[in-house]
């Protein structure tokens, strides 16, 4: 049910005022990334957009050369799977947890939204002092620490959604069939989320991969893809800077819009199963 | 018999919640507590580290040097940028929750949430080229005319901060307004209109009422978020710029360990507390409640 045909038509200015505030927001969130990417096609030494025509990837090209970048990214793909695999069945284990309980919920939902809101400074600070403490130098294991912690509130959150769009009656169904609670969770609530835990799994590894100010403390001799590029980005403008701003940039709202794309197809299908992202009921 | 079930699916809840329980508490909970512990330690010129020495010079310190002013600055930044961000985000909300469809619902929410898991680092970047001296907005006022020479405090200034900042958040600041929309019964505005409201009234005295949980949750989202962002000041920021996570990181470079914690401490225990109030007064828990049979 939505509320938008009950609204109707006569809004007295209302809804074109809020459209165009609603675009104005969008376009503050993607004009400057949609520039910078064209920018990036310019295959000239002085920045800014030029003829079509002439777009290049030039300086895409000269990134194959960058060899600090490669290994920069290496390292940040291997924290960023490493954090994605283990977030993803913690994550869904403690949402199934969230589920069964009863007065516990709200103190568990305080520690997952405390956690995902401390500054990732301090994050990462008092990690890295631990850490030390216990001996474990830095390297891309004790980065992946802290990008499990800063990753599994999100992959709790996606749990929850897809598991909350589980109709109850479904999964009694298979219990009234004799399915034992394990067998009922396998063979039909697993399926039904399947879509989240994808979700949960990309969401995890894109904000680990775009992760900095908890790397900045965790971070072994080899840095990961967002310090570099920090780096770069304040000791002067070459051009290749915007080739992989350019390249991070798309390789992430590809990843995103996939599964934004996959989970609407979902959500068309099978009833049952809501959006990946947001439930439209609550 | 119900006793028996309630216990078994009290134990299952107890060993599902376990490993997160481990993470939360061993590499989010004891760091911090740790951190609090040695804030009133004293830092020890030998060993570089802190030794055992109760005190409060770290706190002195604290109120020392311009850092409280940073501290100020920085709530002031983030209090600008959650309001910002609080009066973009109602009407693009209400554009989703109210005056949509459900597809072009869905498409505007993935729309909003897209750039949240996008590099933050890169987009702040984007805003110097847009924002810069040689940058998009002025070459367009020069070749208009309406400036003859670029305006300078576009970029490295507050300004260019909470622009920044507001894109980079208004994701946190419009989801919780759209989960309260989904909680509005359509019969609510429909007895509003059958009294002879119009849109407005409607939306004054009916809607932003029911909403007001998400806007504040998502005022305190962005508020909260933005207090511990060094990006975009950073990258954005004048040369002065400084922000509370700025300044922990200048003081862990001269390795003064119990002032970093004294500054961390204060912070995080000013967010929980923060978190806290604003999940009491707004039943945050019912965000993720059942959608029944």
């Amino acid at each position: 049910m939505t509320l938008h045909p009950i609204v109707g038509d006569r809004t007295n200015g209302g809804r074109p005022l809020f459209s165009i505030i609603t675009a104005l927001c969008l376009m503050i969130m993607y004009a400057p990334a949609l520039y910078l990417l064209l920018a990036s096609l310019n295959p000239d030494e002085q920045l800014g957009l030029v003829a079509p025509t002439r777009y290049s990837l030039n300086w895409y090209v000269a990134l194959l050369d960058d060899h600090r970048l490669f290994r920069a990214l290496e390292e940040s793909t291997v924290v960023a799977l490493a954090t994605a695999a283990v977030a993803t069945p913690i994550g869904l284990a403690a949402a199934l947890a969230y589920r069964a309980m009863t007065r516990m919920r709200s103190i568990f939902l305080l520690v997952i939204l405390s956690t995902m809101l401390v500054p990732g400074t301090i994050e990462g600070l008092g990690l890295s002092v631990i850490l030390r403490l216990v001996g474990l130098s830095p390297s891309w294991v004790t980065v992946a620490l802290g990008h499990l912690l800063w990753t599994l509130p999100f992959a709790i959150v996606v749990s929850l959604i897809g598991l909350s769009a589980v109709r109850p009656s479904t999964v009694a169904a298979a219990r009234d069939l004799g399915a034992g609670p394990t067998r009922a969770f396998v063979d039909v609530t697993l399926p039904l989320i399947r879509g989240n835990l994808v979700s949960s799994f990309v969401f995890a590894f894109l904000l680990s991969l775009n992760e900095y100010a908890r790397a900045y403390y965790l971070v072994g001799r080899q840095n990961t893809l967002p310090l570099y590029m920090f780096g770069a980005m304040n000791s002067g403008a070459s051009p290749t800077i915007y080739a992989f701003s350019g390249a991070v940039l798309l390789v992430s709202f590809a990843a995103v819009a996939l599964i934004f794309v996959i989970a609407a197809r979902r959500q068309s299908g099978p009833p049952g199963v809501s959006l990946g992202a947001y439930p439209t009921h609550v | 018999m119900p006793d028996k079930v309630a216990g078994r699916r009290r134990r299952a809840a107890f060993f599902l919640a376990l490993p997160s329980l481990v993470v939360f508490i061993s590499i989010g909970f004891v760091p911090l507590a740790l951190v609090a512990i040695w804030s009133f330690w004293s830092f020890d010129p030998e060993t570089y580290w802190i030794k055992p020495v109760w005190s409060l010079a770290s706190y002195t310190a604290l109120l020392k040097n311009g850092r409280a002013a940073v501290l100020l600055q920085t709530a002031g930044l983030a209090a600008l940028t959650a309001t910002v961000s609080t009066l973009l985000a109602v009407p693009a909300a209400t554009v989703i929750g109210l005056l949509s469809g459900p597809r072009r619902a869905t498409l505007l929410v993935a729309l909003f949430t897209i750039p949240f898991f996008t590099s933050g680092l890169v987009r702040a970047f984007a805003w110097r080229l847009v924002l810069g001296r040689e940058g998009v907005i002025n070459n367009v006022l020069i070749s208009l005319g309406v400036v003859h020479t670029p305006v300078e405090w576009l970029l490295f200034s507050d300004f260019a901060v909470v622009l920044g900042m507001v894109a980079a958040h208004l994701p946190l600041a419009i989801v919780p307004i759209v989960l309260a929309f989904a909680r509005i019964e359509g019969s609510v505005i429909r007895a509003s209109q059958d009294l002879g409201a119009g849109f407005w009234t409607m939306f004054s005295s009916i809607v932003l009422p029911l909403i007001m949980p998400g806007v504040v949750a998502g005022f305190l989202f962005v508020f909260v978020v933005a207090i511990g962002t060094s990006m975009e000041i950073q990258l954005l920021g004048g040369a002065g710029a400084s922000s509370i996570a700025i300044m922990i990181n200048d003081v862990m470079r001269v390795v003064n360990f119990p002032l970093a914690f004294a500054i961390a401490t204060v912070v995080a225990i000013l967010l929980i507390v923060v978190i806290i109030v604003a999940d009491r007064a707004l039943e945050l828990s019912r965000l993720f409640e059942d959608r029944g049979a």
